[in-house]
């Protein structure tokens, strides 16, 4: 999965911080950014392999960021995981209805952060080639 | 009644005294001809036919007077002859009668007697009933809730005046209207509920009901019950509208409540937890990074601790559980105390702070320890939320009028859009537009506020303009003649 791009979105800069390490650690080119608005102009213009966002954020919120990346054409088909603080997870309907392959919640751990990106990553590439 | 009779058998003279009037009337006819001359023979015979005619009369009216009394005394004799064959005789009869007329009006008197008293004991009951109908009244109109109660036709029989002033009409002259005609049309999910439950014959029905009022719309836990006649039959509808407008506000600011120290707890505690696993992965590569890691950690875990003491910071105070120790102090002394605090982080995003000269006799009755922590939340607040390179003034003033010591910092920050001001102090609250200028949790100025306004009966104020910044402060009443009391 080495080369493959990923956005990591979230307005606590520890934490793209330490995703960002543990993703390059492992051969991730990472881009990154710190709210809604800002994740989806890098992702229309860098055209990342997966997106991994934030639910709360100032400006645009996660789910608006995904709402946003599915209405446009070139970002449509785009992984997304959603990391949450929450006390509540993300709807299973809005889930669906988003193309959201996964749901992490806070505190998460890094290790399973990357399983889940490679696994995301690994069914995306599978459904291309069929 | 008694009724005699007494009759004797007598012969009646008819024709002389037929004859005797008719002389007596000829004599007389003709005197008044003698009197009256002039008259002629003409009204002579004319007045001898009157006369034998009226005799004529006469007599056949004594003829059938005669009759008469000939019957009677038939009848008469015809009684007396039965009241000896049954050995008894008219007076016997007529005691009879009374004894039994007498018997049949005892009987009348004391049936009279029974339903006097009965007509007694009905007035009686319902005066008991009056009484009781009026306190039902009285309780069902004192009630908060809204009370309506319809027939088997859903016409109005009773509502009280919360039921009035819910759907808006008269509650006093609506007895009989249709329920559907007294509804307006945004609430016609009641009458819908109302008509169901007859419908359905439930027993109880309930349902939460929401109704736009204005901006706030008001929701009403509702419960609809049947009433039901001997033949159990429903015979009405009896509907309660409790008003729990505010307990779903509460509920909801629970659940924020929970929502949001979940999400401020969980964020600190993400970052704990991942940095901490990178370093038992030894995904540290060198020292440094192992040092910066654990200084994350550090930070964080700090975070963590502050925001969890502002919690139950705020929960003591709101609960009353705090120890409060108020003594007379200087504010402006006090503020002093508390800009060291500030000083490092105004330095390090080039802000001056201006201060005066402390003034005396501004007094205050302040439990030190929180009055400093409201201090150097408005102090942190302003240099967060100014730009590099701008000023902060603190400002301390004495009301002499007023009685009261006002304190105020200035900043030449972002400031608050106007519609958000007046939400500035309230729990959890973050402004949207100036989310990116700092991370909070939204309980600093919530914690200025309980301990200015509840521990300490002063007030917070809050002025502000966009892009010039804002002005955040507080008054307390002024202590009199009390010498002040310097710490530190």
């Amino acid at each position: 999965m080495a080369d493959k791009k990923v956005l990591v979105v979230d307005d606590e800069i520890h934490i793209v911080h330490v995703v960002t390490i543990k993703l390059r650690n492992n051969g991730y080119d990472v881009i990154s950014a710190s709210d809604g608005a800002e994740a989806y102009e890098l992702a229309c213009s860098e055209k990342p392999d997966i997106v991994v966002t934030d639910y709360q954020m100032p400006v645009m919120s996660g789910l608006e960021l995904v709402d946003k990346l599915r209405q446009t054409q070139q970002t449509a088909d785009v992984p997304v995981i959603m990391l949450t603080a929450r006390s509540f997870s993300v709807e299973e309907q809005q889930k669906q209805q988003l193309k959201i392959s996964k749901c992490l919640s806070k505190p998460f751990s890094p290790k399973e952060l990357l399983r889940d990106i490679e696994d995301v990553l690994y069914q995306q590439a599978l459904s291309q080639q069929d | 009644m008694v009724l005699r009779l007494s009759i004797k058998k007598r012969s009646v003279p008819l024709v002389p005294i037929g004859v005797g009037i008719a002389a007596f009337i000829l004599a007389a006819a003709l005197l008044v001809h003698l009197w009256q001359r002039s008259f002629g023979v003409g009204w002579f015979i004319v007045e001898a036919v009157c006369c034998v005619a009226g005799a004529m009369v006469v007599t056949w009216l004594g003829w059938c007077l005669h009759r008469l009394l000939e019957s009677v005394t038939s009848i008469a004799r015809q009684l007396k002859q039965d009241g000896e064959a049954n050995k008894l005789d008219s007076t016997d009869v007529a005691d009879e009668l009374a004894d039994a007329i007498a018997s049949r009006i005892d009987h009348y008197r004391q049936k009279q007697f029974t339903l006097e008293e009965q007509i007694k004991q009905l007035q009686i009951q319902l005066q008991l009933a009056q009484r009781q109908k009026h306190n039902t009244d009285a309780i069902i109109y004192s009630i908060r809730d809204a009370v309506i109660v319809v027939d088997e036709f859903n016409r109005l029989l009773m509502a009280n005046e919360a039921a009035g002033k819910l759907f808006g009409f008269d509650y006093k002259d609506s007895q009989y209207n249709p329920i559907s005609k007294l509804v307006k049309q945004d609430k016609e999910e009641f009458t819908s509920l109302l008509n169901k439950s007859r419908i359905n014959k439930s027993r109880a029905t309930r349902r939460e009901l929401t109704f736009a009022d204005g901006d706030r719309p008001r929701t009403f836990d509702c419960i609809v019950s049947c009433v039901y006649d001997k033949r159990e039959q429903v015979c009405g509808t009896v509907a309660v509208l409790h008003n729990i407008t505010r307990e779903k506000e509460i509920s909801q600011m629970k659940n924020d409540f929970v929502s949001h120290v979940s999400h401020e707890l969980k964020t600190p505690l993400a970052s704990i937890t991942a940095y901490a696993e990178m370093l038992a992965d030894g995904e540290a590569a060198d020292e440094k990074t192992q040092k910066e890691f654990y200084s994350i950690i550090q930070s964080q875990a700090n975070r963590l601790s502050r925001l969890i003491e502002d919690i139950l910071n705020t929960a003591r105070i709101e609960s009353g559980l705090i120890k409060v120790d108020k003594k007379p102090m200087s504010l402006a002394i006090l503020i002093a105390e508390q800009l060291g605090m500030i000083k490092g982080y105004a330095e390090e995003k080039d802000i001056e702070i201006i201060t005066q000269k402390p003034i005396i006799f501004d007094q205050a009755y302040v439990d030190h320890d929180m009055m400093s922590q409201v201090i150097v939340n408005l102090l942190s607040n302003a240099v967060k939320y100014t730009p590099n390179g701008g000023t902060v003034t603190i400002e301390t003033q004495v009301d002499e009028i007023a009685k009261v010591v006002r304190v105020k910092v200035i900043d030449t920050g972002v400031g608050i859009p106007e519609d958000k001001v007046e939400h500035v102090f309230d729990k959890f609250y973050r402004v949207k537009e100036n989310d990116k200028q700092a991370k909070g949790t939204g309980l600093g100025l919530n914690l200025v506020k309980q301990i200015v306004e509840k521990v300490h009966e002063g007030r917070v104020f809050v002025t502000s303009k966009v892009n010039q910044g804002s002005t955040f402060g507080f008054e307390l009443p002024l202590a009199v003649n009390e010498p002040a009391t310097v710490t530190g």
